[in-house]
Protein backbone atom coordinates (compact mmCIF):
# COMPACT_ATOMS: atom_id res chain seq x y z
CA UNK A 1 0.00 0.00 0.00
CA UNK A 2 1.20 3.16 -0.63
CA UNK A 3 0.51 6.18 1.77
CA UNK A 4 -1.75 9.13 1.23
CA UNK A 5 -4.40 9.92 -1.42
CA UNK A 6 -4.47 8.29 -5.01
CA UNK A 7 -4.86 10.41 -8.47
CA UNK A 8 -6.14 9.18 -11.68
CA UNK A 9 -3.83 10.73 -14.43
CA UNK A 10 -4.22 10.95 -17.91
CA UNK A 11 -1.18 10.93 -20.49
CA UNK A 12 -1.66 14.14 -22.31
CA UNK A 13 1.61 13.82 -24.22
CA UNK A 14 4.46 11.67 -24.47
CA UNK A 15 7.33 13.18 -26.34
CA UNK A 16 11.00 11.92 -26.77
CA UNK A 17 13.14 15.00 -26.24
CA UNK A 18 16.46 13.53 -26.45
CA UNK A 19 17.57 9.95 -27.45
CA UNK A 20 16.49 7.91 -23.82
CA UNK A 21 14.57 10.93 -22.60
CA UNK A 22 10.54 10.83 -22.37
CA UNK A 23 8.68 13.85 -21.05
CA UNK A 24 5.31 13.02 -19.74
CA UNK A 25 2.54 15.36 -19.59
CA UNK A 26 -0.16 14.12 -16.94
CA UNK A 27 -3.87 15.80 -16.51
CA UNK A 28 -6.35 14.69 -14.24
CA UNK A 29 -8.13 11.70 -16.01
CA UNK A 30 -11.21 13.76 -14.67
CA UNK A 31 -9.95 17.19 -15.73
CA UNK A 32 -10.31 18.43 -12.11
CA UNK A 33 -7.52 20.42 -10.78
CA UNK A 34 -4.53 18.59 -9.46
CA UNK A 35 -3.01 19.41 -5.86
CA UNK A 36 -0.14 21.94 -6.18
CA UNK A 37 3.38 20.99 -5.62
CA UNK A 38 6.49 23.00 -4.64
CA UNK A 39 9.61 22.25 -6.48
CA UNK A 40 11.54 19.16 -5.62
CA UNK A 41 8.08 17.43 -5.30
CA UNK A 42 7.71 13.84 -6.63
CA UNK A 43 4.68 11.43 -7.65
CA UNK A 44 4.74 7.44 -7.11
CA UNK A 45 3.12 6.26 -9.91
CA UNK A 46 1.48 2.89 -10.33
CA UNK A 47 2.73 0.97 -13.30
CA UNK A 48 1.67 -2.82 -14.37
CA UNK A 49 5.95 -3.03 -13.75
CA UNK A 50 5.36 -2.04 -10.02
CA UNK A 51 5.73 1.48 -8.33
CA UNK A 52 8.11 3.88 -9.43
CA UNK A 53 8.75 7.74 -8.27
CA UNK A 54 9.36 10.59 -10.52
CA UNK A 55 10.46 14.16 -9.73
CA UNK A 56 7.94 16.78 -11.47
CA UNK A 57 9.67 19.00 -13.71
CA UNK A 58 6.86 21.10 -13.52
CA UNK A 59 3.41 21.10 -11.52
CA UNK A 60 0.30 23.49 -12.42
CA UNK A 61 -3.12 22.21 -10.69
CA UNK A 62 -4.51 23.20 -14.35
CA UNK A 63 -2.10 22.55 -16.92
CA UNK A 64 -0.71 19.56 -14.97
CA UNK A 65 2.34 17.82 -14.11
CA UNK A 66 5.60 16.96 -16.08
CA UNK A 67 8.26 14.74 -15.49
CA UNK A 68 11.41 13.69 -17.72
CA UNK A 69 11.64 9.74 -17.01
CA UNK A 70 14.99 8.44 -18.77
CA UNK A 71 15.38 4.90 -20.13
CA UNK A 72 17.64 2.59 -18.00
CA UNK A 73 18.70 -0.76 -18.45
CA UNK A 74 19.23 -2.38 -14.80
CA UNK A 75 15.62 -0.48 -14.24
CA UNK A 76 12.89 -2.74 -12.64
CA UNK A 77 11.35 -2.45 -15.71
CA UNK A 78 9.33 0.82 -15.00
CA UNK A 79 11.30 3.55 -17.12
CA UNK A 80 11.13 0.50 -19.81
CA UNK A 81 7.30 0.29 -19.80
CA UNK A 82 7.45 4.65 -20.09
CA UNK A 83 9.08 4.33 -22.93
CA UNK A 84 7.61 1.53 -24.62
CA UNK A 85 4.16 1.21 -23.94
CA UNK A 86 2.88 4.01 -22.45
CA UNK A 87 1.00 6.14 -24.76
CA UNK A 88 -1.48 9.32 -24.95
CA UNK A 89 -4.68 8.87 -23.41
CA UNK A 90 -3.60 6.44 -21.27
CA UNK A 91 -4.84 6.46 -17.63
CA UNK A 92 -2.61 5.87 -14.62
CA UNK A 93 -2.60 5.81 -10.75
CA UNK A 94 -0.59 8.24 -9.20
CA UNK A 95 -0.09 9.49 -5.48
CA UNK A 96 -0.91 12.69 -4.73
CA UNK A 97 2.81 15.03 -4.77
CA UNK A 98 5.75 14.04 -1.47
CA UNK A 99 8.16 16.74 -1.07
CA UNK A 100 11.40 15.31 0.16
CA UNK A 101 13.58 17.72 -1.44
CA UNK A 102 12.52 21.11 -0.65
CA UNK A 103 14.38 24.54 -1.19
CA UNK A 104 15.43 25.73 1.81
CA UNK A 105 13.51 28.77 2.79
CA UNK A 106 16.58 30.46 4.75
CA UNK A 107 19.47 30.10 1.73
CA UNK A 108 21.29 33.61 1.08
CA UNK A 109 22.42 31.03 -2.51
CA UNK A 110 21.49 28.08 -3.77
CA UNK A 111 23.85 25.49 -4.62
CA UNK A 112 22.76 22.94 -7.44
CA UNK A 113 24.80 20.13 -8.77
CA UNK A 114 22.97 17.29 -10.67
CA UNK A 115 24.40 14.11 -12.23
CA UNK A 116 23.00 12.91 -15.81
CA UNK A 117 18.38 12.91 -15.40
CA UNK A 118 18.98 14.13 -11.71
CA UNK A 119 18.36 16.93 -13.72
CA UNK A 120 14.78 17.05 -12.98
CA UNK A 121 14.19 18.24 -9.74
CA UNK A 122 17.40 20.94 -10.68
CA UNK A 123 14.54 22.14 -13.45
CA UNK A 124 11.85 22.65 -11.03
CA UNK A 125 13.67 24.61 -8.69
CA UNK A 126 15.35 27.07 -11.40
CA UNK A 127 12.00 27.91 -12.72
CA UNK A 128 10.77 28.28 -9.39
CA UNK A 129 13.81 30.63 -8.69
CA UNK A 130 13.42 32.07 -12.25
CA UNK A 131 9.71 32.99 -11.16
CA UNK A 132 10.49 34.78 -7.56
CA UNK A 133 9.83 38.53 -7.58
CA UNK A 134 12.59 40.53 -6.95
CA UNK A 135 12.72 41.35 -3.35
CA UNK A 136 12.94 37.49 -2.73
CA UNK A 137 14.80 36.67 -4.99
CA UNK A 138 17.63 33.91 -3.99
CA UNK A 139 20.40 33.77 -6.29
CA UNK A 140 21.51 30.61 -7.84
CA UNK A 141 24.25 28.77 -9.52
CA UNK A 142 23.59 25.28 -11.27
CA UNK A 143 26.56 22.42 -12.29
CA UNK A 144 25.04 19.53 -14.48
CA UNK A 145 27.37 16.67 -14.98
CA UNK A 146 26.40 14.93 -18.37
CA UNK A 147 28.40 12.66 -20.20
CA UNK A 148 30.04 14.40 -23.52
CA UNK A 149 27.66 13.18 -25.82
CA UNK A 150 24.87 14.83 -23.93
CA UNK A 151 25.92 17.69 -23.28
CA UNK A 152 23.59 19.57 -25.88
CA UNK A 153 20.56 17.90 -24.12
CA UNK A 154 21.19 19.53 -20.99
CA UNK A 155 22.07 22.70 -22.47
CA UNK A 156 18.76 22.93 -23.70
CA UNK A 157 16.81 21.45 -20.99
CA UNK A 158 18.01 23.85 -18.59
CA UNK A 159 18.12 27.09 -21.49
CA UNK A 160 20.96 29.26 -19.36
CA UNK A 161 19.44 33.13 -19.47
CA UNK A 162 21.75 35.97 -19.79
CA UNK A 163 24.12 36.27 -16.44
CA UNK A 164 23.14 33.38 -15.16
CA UNK A 165 25.17 30.79 -13.39
CA UNK A 166 24.46 27.96 -15.14
CA UNK A 167 26.78 25.42 -16.36
CA UNK A 168 27.09 22.20 -17.97
CA UNK A 169 30.06 19.86 -17.48
CA UNK A 170 31.32 16.71 -19.13
CA UNK A 171 32.18 14.12 -17.22
CA UNK A 172 32.60 13.79 -13.40
CA UNK A 173 36.18 13.59 -13.79
CA UNK A 174 36.82 16.53 -15.13
CA UNK A 175 34.62 18.50 -12.18
CA UNK A 176 37.02 19.90 -9.03
CA UNK A 177 33.87 20.02 -6.12
CA UNK A 178 36.38 20.54 -3.74
CA UNK A 179 37.62 24.13 -4.86
CA UNK A 180 33.72 25.20 -6.28
CA UNK A 181 32.42 24.42 -2.58
CA UNK A 182 35.03 26.44 -0.83
CA UNK A 183 34.37 29.66 -2.51
CA UNK A 184 30.47 29.62 -1.51
CA UNK A 185 29.10 32.69 0.75
CA UNK A 186 27.91 31.69 4.39
CA UNK A 187 24.30 30.57 4.33
CA UNK A 188 24.34 28.35 1.22
CA UNK A 189 22.30 25.85 0.70
CA UNK A 190 23.84 23.00 -1.67
CA UNK A 191 21.36 20.25 -3.11
CA UNK A 192 22.99 17.01 -4.96
CA UNK A 193 20.72 14.46 -7.22
CA UNK A 194 22.49 12.34 -9.54
CA UNK A 195 24.67 9.13 -9.54
CA UNK A 196 25.17 8.01 -6.08
CA UNK A 197 28.96 7.87 -6.31
CA UNK A 198 28.50 11.46 -7.63
CA UNK A 199 26.15 12.26 -4.54
CA UNK A 200 28.80 10.75 -2.05
CA UNK A 201 31.73 12.60 -3.55
CA UNK A 202 29.87 16.02 -3.21
CA UNK A 203 28.61 14.89 0.44
CA UNK A 204 32.11 14.17 1.29
CA UNK A 205 33.43 17.49 -0.33
CA UNK A 206 31.39 19.53 2.27
CA UNK A 207 31.72 17.45 5.00
CA UNK A 208 35.68 17.66 4.72
CA UNK A 209 35.45 21.75 4.25
CA UNK A 210 32.76 21.71 7.36
CA UNK A 211 29.38 22.04 5.82
CA UNK A 212 27.08 21.57 8.48
CA UNK A 213 24.44 19.07 7.56
CA UNK A 214 21.31 20.93 7.46
CA UNK A 215 23.11 22.79 4.63
CA UNK A 216 23.07 19.70 2.39
CA UNK A 217 20.55 17.95 0.81
CA UNK A 218 20.54 14.95 -2.06
CA UNK A 219 17.58 12.92 -4.14
CA UNK A 220 18.45 9.42 -4.88
CA UNK A 221 17.06 7.82 -7.95
CA UNK A 222 16.51 4.94 -5.26
CA UNK A 223 18.04 1.26 -5.06
CA UNK A 224 20.06 -0.17 -7.54
CA UNK A 225 20.13 -4.21 -7.32
CA UNK A 226 22.20 -6.30 -5.12
CA UNK A 227 23.38 -9.76 -4.37
CA UNK A 228 20.09 -12.06 -3.89
CA UNK A 229 19.01 -12.84 -0.22
CA UNK A 230 16.03 -14.59 1.73
CA UNK A 231 13.51 -12.27 3.49
CA UNK A 232 11.56 -13.60 6.48
CA UNK A 233 8.74 -12.29 7.26
CA UNK A 234 7.89 -12.92 10.80
CA UNK A 235 4.20 -12.18 11.58
CA UNK A 236 2.96 -13.38 8.44
CA UNK A 237 5.08 -16.40 8.49
CA UNK A 238 6.54 -16.62 4.95
CA UNK A 239 9.81 -16.78 3.10
CA UNK A 240 10.80 -14.37 0.11
CA UNK A 241 13.57 -14.68 -1.97
CA UNK A 242 14.83 -10.77 -3.14
CA UNK A 243 16.04 -10.99 -6.65
CA UNK A 244 19.05 -9.46 -7.84
CA UNK A 245 17.19 -6.51 -9.45
CA UNK A 246 14.22 -6.38 -7.16
CA UNK A 247 13.77 -4.19 -4.23
CA UNK A 248 12.83 -5.83 -0.77
CA UNK A 249 9.82 -3.73 -0.59
CA UNK A 250 9.07 -4.90 -4.86
CA UNK A 251 9.16 -8.21 -3.21
CA UNK A 252 6.85 -7.76 -0.07
CA UNK A 253 3.96 -6.38 -2.28
CA UNK A 254 4.38 -8.93 -4.81
CA UNK A 255 4.11 -11.81 -2.13
CA UNK A 256 0.76 -9.34 -1.22
CA UNK A 257 1.50 -8.39 2.03
CA UNK A 258 0.65 -4.65 3.02
CA UNK A 259 3.76 -2.42 3.43
CA UNK A 260 3.35 1.23 3.56
CA UNK A 261 5.58 3.38 1.92
CA UNK A 262 5.81 6.64 0.24
CA UNK A 263 8.95 7.75 -1.78
CA UNK A 264 10.69 4.58 -2.24
CA UNK A 265 14.06 6.10 -2.31
CA UNK A 266 15.03 5.77 1.35
CA UNK A 267 14.59 9.40 2.36
CA UNK A 268 11.23 9.56 3.99
CA UNK A 269 11.18 7.03 6.90
CA UNK A 270 7.41 5.60 5.68
CA UNK A 271 8.49 1.71 4.91
CA UNK A 272 10.58 1.19 8.12
CA UNK A 273 10.63 -2.09 9.68
CA UNK A 274 12.05 -3.51 12.73
CA UNK A 275 14.70 -6.26 11.99
CA UNK A 276 14.33 -9.19 14.01
CA UNK A 277 17.29 -11.46 12.81
CA UNK A 278 20.06 -10.87 10.39
CA UNK A 279 22.36 -8.08 8.76
CA UNK A 280 21.06 -5.23 6.65
CA UNK A 281 22.93 -3.21 3.97
CA UNK A 282 21.41 -0.01 4.88
CA UNK A 283 21.40 2.91 1.84
CA UNK A 284 18.93 4.78 2.76
CA UNK A 285 19.20 8.34 4.21
CA UNK A 286 17.29 8.21 6.50
CA UNK A 287 18.18 6.45 9.67
CA UNK A 288 21.18 7.82 12.18
CA UNK A 289 24.22 6.26 12.07
CA UNK A 290 23.45 4.66 15.53
CA UNK A 291 20.27 3.40 14.00
CA UNK A 292 22.30 1.98 11.26
CA UNK A 293 24.69 0.93 13.77
CA UNK A 294 22.45 -1.06 16.16
CA UNK A 295 21.11 -3.08 12.76
CA UNK A 296 17.57 -3.31 14.14
CA UNK A 297 15.41 -1.41 11.40
CA UNK A 298 15.61 -1.00 7.77
CA UNK A 299 14.00 0.66 4.99
CA UNK A 300 13.17 -2.00 2.67
CA UNK A 301 12.57 0.23 -0.19
CA UNK A 302 16.42 1.02 -0.98
CA UNK A 303 18.28 -1.47 1.56
CA UNK A 304 19.37 -5.13 1.13
CA UNK A 305 21.17 -7.77 3.29
CA UNK A 306 24.45 -8.54 4.19
CA UNK A 307 23.44 -11.98 5.67
CA UNK A 308 21.68 -14.95 3.39
CA UNK A 309 18.47 -14.25 5.25
CA UNK A 310 16.78 -11.12 6.75
CA UNK A 311 13.83 -11.60 9.42
CA UNK A 312 11.43 -8.63 9.49
CA UNK A 313 8.23 -8.05 11.84
CA UNK A 314 6.50 -7.87 9.43
CA UNK B 1 -2.52 26.08 43.31
CA UNK B 2 -0.12 27.94 41.97
CA UNK B 3 0.46 28.06 38.21
CA UNK B 4 4.26 27.89 37.36
CA UNK B 5 4.67 30.83 34.44
CA UNK B 6 5.42 29.56 31.04
CA UNK B 7 9.20 30.63 30.40
CA UNK B 8 11.47 30.47 27.22
CA UNK B 9 14.13 31.03 28.42
CA UNK B 10 17.51 30.05 26.26
CA UNK B 11 19.59 27.49 27.58
CA UNK B 12 23.25 27.81 27.30
CA UNK B 13 25.57 24.20 27.23
CA UNK B 14 29.67 24.89 27.50
CA UNK B 15 31.12 25.75 24.36
CA UNK B 16 33.11 22.62 22.81
CA UNK B 17 34.91 23.11 19.19
CA UNK B 18 33.14 21.51 16.40
CA UNK B 19 35.47 18.59 14.83
CA UNK B 20 34.60 19.03 11.44
CA UNK B 21 34.78 22.75 10.83
CA UNK B 22 36.53 24.52 8.68
CA UNK B 23 37.77 27.29 10.91
CA UNK B 24 36.63 28.75 14.42
CA UNK B 25 36.11 32.04 15.72
CA UNK B 26 35.87 32.72 19.78
CA UNK B 27 34.23 36.39 20.23
CA UNK B 28 34.20 37.47 23.83
CA UNK B 29 32.40 40.43 25.60
CA UNK B 30 35.79 40.27 28.02
CA UNK B 31 39.22 39.64 28.01
CA UNK B 32 39.26 36.16 29.47
CA UNK B 33 35.61 33.91 30.71
CA UNK B 34 35.12 32.28 33.59
CA UNK B 35 35.11 28.80 34.64
CA UNK B 36 31.88 27.14 33.04
CA UNK B 37 32.11 28.86 29.74
CA UNK B 38 33.69 25.67 28.31
CA UNK B 39 33.10 21.82 28.01
CA UNK B 40 35.67 20.21 30.34
CA UNK B 41 38.97 19.40 28.40
CA UNK B 42 38.41 22.93 26.49
CA UNK B 43 40.54 26.13 26.92
CA UNK B 44 41.12 29.30 25.27
CA UNK B 45 44.40 27.66 23.48
CA UNK B 46 41.64 25.88 21.10
CA UNK B 47 40.58 28.98 19.75
CA UNK B 48 43.84 30.19 17.56
CA UNK B 49 41.38 32.88 16.67
CA UNK B 50 39.79 34.71 19.39
CA UNK B 51 37.84 38.72 18.96
CA UNK B 52 37.82 39.58 22.70
CA UNK B 53 36.64 43.69 23.89
CA UNK B 54 38.81 45.38 25.81
CA UNK B 55 37.23 48.53 26.69
CA UNK B 56 40.54 51.14 26.63
CA UNK B 57 41.22 53.85 24.36
CA UNK B 58 45.12 52.39 23.87
CA UNK B 59 43.01 49.77 21.64
CA UNK B 60 43.73 51.02 18.08
CA UNK B 61 42.47 50.01 14.92
CA UNK B 62 44.30 47.49 13.11
CA UNK B 63 43.80 45.48 9.84
CA UNK B 64 41.45 42.71 9.50
CA UNK B 65 44.24 40.31 7.77
CA UNK B 66 44.90 36.61 9.14
CA UNK B 67 43.96 34.79 12.05
CA UNK B 68 44.78 35.60 16.14
CA UNK B 69 44.05 37.38 18.77
CA UNK B 70 42.22 40.86 18.25
CA UNK B 71 40.81 43.23 20.61
CA UNK B 72 37.92 45.74 20.60
CA UNK B 73 37.69 48.82 22.25
CA UNK B 74 33.74 48.27 22.16
CA UNK B 75 30.82 45.86 21.58
CA UNK B 76 29.76 48.21 19.04
CA UNK B 77 33.20 48.42 17.37
CA UNK B 78 33.19 44.57 17.56
CA UNK B 79 30.30 43.94 15.80
CA UNK B 80 30.67 46.21 13.21
CA UNK B 81 34.10 44.45 12.21
CA UNK B 82 32.23 41.00 12.89
CA UNK B 83 29.57 42.03 9.83
CA UNK B 84 31.98 43.21 7.64
CA UNK B 85 34.39 39.90 8.23
CA UNK B 86 31.14 37.27 7.93
CA UNK B 87 30.07 38.87 4.45
CA UNK B 88 33.27 37.75 3.08
CA UNK B 89 33.32 34.46 4.58
CA UNK B 90 32.83 31.08 2.97
CA UNK B 91 30.85 27.91 4.28
CA UNK B 92 32.33 25.98 7.25
CA UNK B 93 32.99 28.58 9.52
CA UNK B 94 31.88 27.70 13.07
CA UNK B 95 31.12 30.79 15.79
CA UNK B 96 31.07 30.72 19.53
CA UNK B 97 30.29 33.28 21.40
CA UNK B 98 30.84 33.82 25.27
CA UNK B 99 29.70 36.95 27.04
CA UNK B 100 26.59 38.46 28.63
CA UNK B 101 23.30 37.61 27.38
CA UNK B 102 22.21 41.15 25.39
CA UNK B 103 26.09 40.58 24.02
CA UNK B 104 25.66 36.89 23.42
CA UNK B 105 22.60 37.34 21.39
CA UNK B 106 23.94 40.77 19.89
CA UNK B 107 26.64 38.64 18.12
CA UNK B 108 23.88 36.22 17.17
CA UNK B 109 22.05 38.49 14.86
CA UNK B 110 25.39 39.61 13.20
CA UNK B 111 25.42 36.11 12.42
CA UNK B 112 21.93 34.88 11.20
CA UNK B 113 21.95 38.27 9.31
CA UNK B 114 25.11 37.10 7.26
CA UNK B 115 23.23 33.62 7.12
CA UNK B 116 24.22 31.55 9.37
CA UNK B 117 22.03 28.73 10.74
CA UNK B 118 21.80 28.32 14.76
CA UNK B 119 23.64 24.97 13.81
CA UNK B 120 26.37 26.61 12.80
CA UNK B 121 26.98 28.95 16.08
CA UNK B 122 27.08 28.16 20.02
CA UNK B 123 26.06 30.60 22.50
CA UNK B 124 26.97 30.64 26.25
CA UNK B 125 25.54 33.70 28.01
CA UNK B 126 26.89 34.24 31.76
CA UNK B 127 27.89 36.47 34.72
CA UNK B 128 25.37 38.22 36.68
CA UNK B 129 21.79 38.83 34.67
CA UNK B 130 22.11 42.02 32.89
CA UNK B 131 18.60 42.18 30.76
CA UNK B 132 17.16 44.18 28.06
CA UNK B 133 13.79 44.89 28.96
CA UNK B 134 11.23 46.22 26.39
CA UNK B 135 7.99 47.78 27.54
CA UNK B 136 5.27 46.22 25.94
CA UNK B 137 2.97 49.31 26.74
CA UNK B 138 5.50 52.15 25.08
CA UNK B 139 7.93 49.98 22.77
CA UNK B 140 10.90 51.53 24.93
CA UNK B 141 14.05 49.34 25.46
CA UNK B 142 15.80 49.18 29.27
CA UNK B 143 18.93 48.29 29.23
CA UNK B 144 20.83 47.40 31.60
CA UNK B 145 17.47 45.56 34.10
CA UNK B 146 19.26 43.89 36.95
CA UNK B 147 15.93 43.47 39.10
CA UNK B 148 12.66 41.99 38.74
CA UNK B 149 11.06 45.27 38.93
CA UNK B 150 12.10 48.17 36.96
CA UNK B 151 10.64 51.74 36.45
CA UNK B 152 10.24 52.00 32.43
CA UNK B 153 12.23 55.35 31.21
CA UNK B 154 9.45 55.20 28.15
CA UNK B 155 6.49 55.57 29.81
CA UNK B 156 7.14 55.58 33.85
CA UNK B 157 4.97 52.07 34.85
CA UNK B 158 6.40 49.95 37.02
CA UNK B 159 7.67 47.01 34.79
CA UNK B 160 7.56 43.35 36.39
CA UNK B 161 10.08 41.66 34.13
CA UNK B 162 8.26 38.17 32.65
CA UNK B 163 10.13 35.17 32.09
CA UNK B 164 9.99 35.63 27.97
CA UNK B 165 12.86 36.09 26.07
CA UNK B 166 12.76 37.65 22.43
CA UNK B 167 15.60 35.80 20.73
CA UNK B 168 14.54 38.12 17.41
CA UNK B 169 14.43 41.62 19.19
CA UNK B 170 17.28 40.48 22.41
CA UNK B 171 14.72 41.72 25.30
CA UNK B 172 13.14 40.12 27.86
CA UNK B 173 9.52 40.88 28.32
CA UNK B 174 8.21 43.89 30.55
CA UNK B 175 4.65 44.03 31.84
CA UNK B 176 3.10 47.23 33.61
CA UNK B 177 3.44 45.35 37.52
CA UNK B 178 0.35 46.91 39.22
CA UNK B 179 -2.46 46.99 36.58
CA UNK B 180 -4.76 45.37 38.67
CA UNK B 181 -4.66 47.05 41.99
CA UNK B 182 -2.57 50.34 41.11
CA UNK B 183 0.34 50.84 43.53
CA UNK B 184 0.08 46.91 44.56
CA UNK B 185 3.62 46.53 44.15
CA UNK B 186 5.84 43.27 45.06
CA UNK B 187 8.98 43.16 47.19
CA UNK B 188 12.41 44.15 44.49
CA UNK B 189 14.56 41.26 44.17
CA UNK B 190 17.76 41.14 41.96
CA UNK B 191 17.51 38.43 38.64
CA UNK B 192 18.40 35.31 38.73
CA UNK B 193 20.08 33.38 36.12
Amino acid sequence: MIDGQTLTLRVADAVLVAPGLRRLHLVAADGARLPPAAPGAHITLTLPTGHNSYTLVSADPEAGYEMIVRRTLQSRGGSRYIHDTLATGDVIAATVPHNLFALHSQARKHLLIAGGIGVTPMLAFIAHLRRSPAPFKVPFELHQLAAPAETSVFEALLDARPGERVHVHAGEGYFDFTALLAAQPLGTHLYTCGPAGMMNAVEAAAAALGWPDSHVHREDFGASGGEPFTLRLAKSGIDIAVARDQTMLAAIEAAGVDAPSLCRGGACGVCMVPVLDGLPEHRDHYLTSDERASSRLVMPCVSRSRSATLVLDL
Amino acid sequence: MTAVPASNRPRYAPIAPDPRARAQLLVMDHDCPGDGAFAPGVNLADFPERWGIVAHALVLPEPLAGAGVKSFRSSAHLLALLAHRLAAETMGLRLYVVGSEPFVWDVARVATEAGMGRDEMQLFAMGRPVRRVSCVHCRHINPGVTTTLVTCAGCGVTLTVRDHFSRAHNTWMGVQCDAEAPGELPAVEDLIA
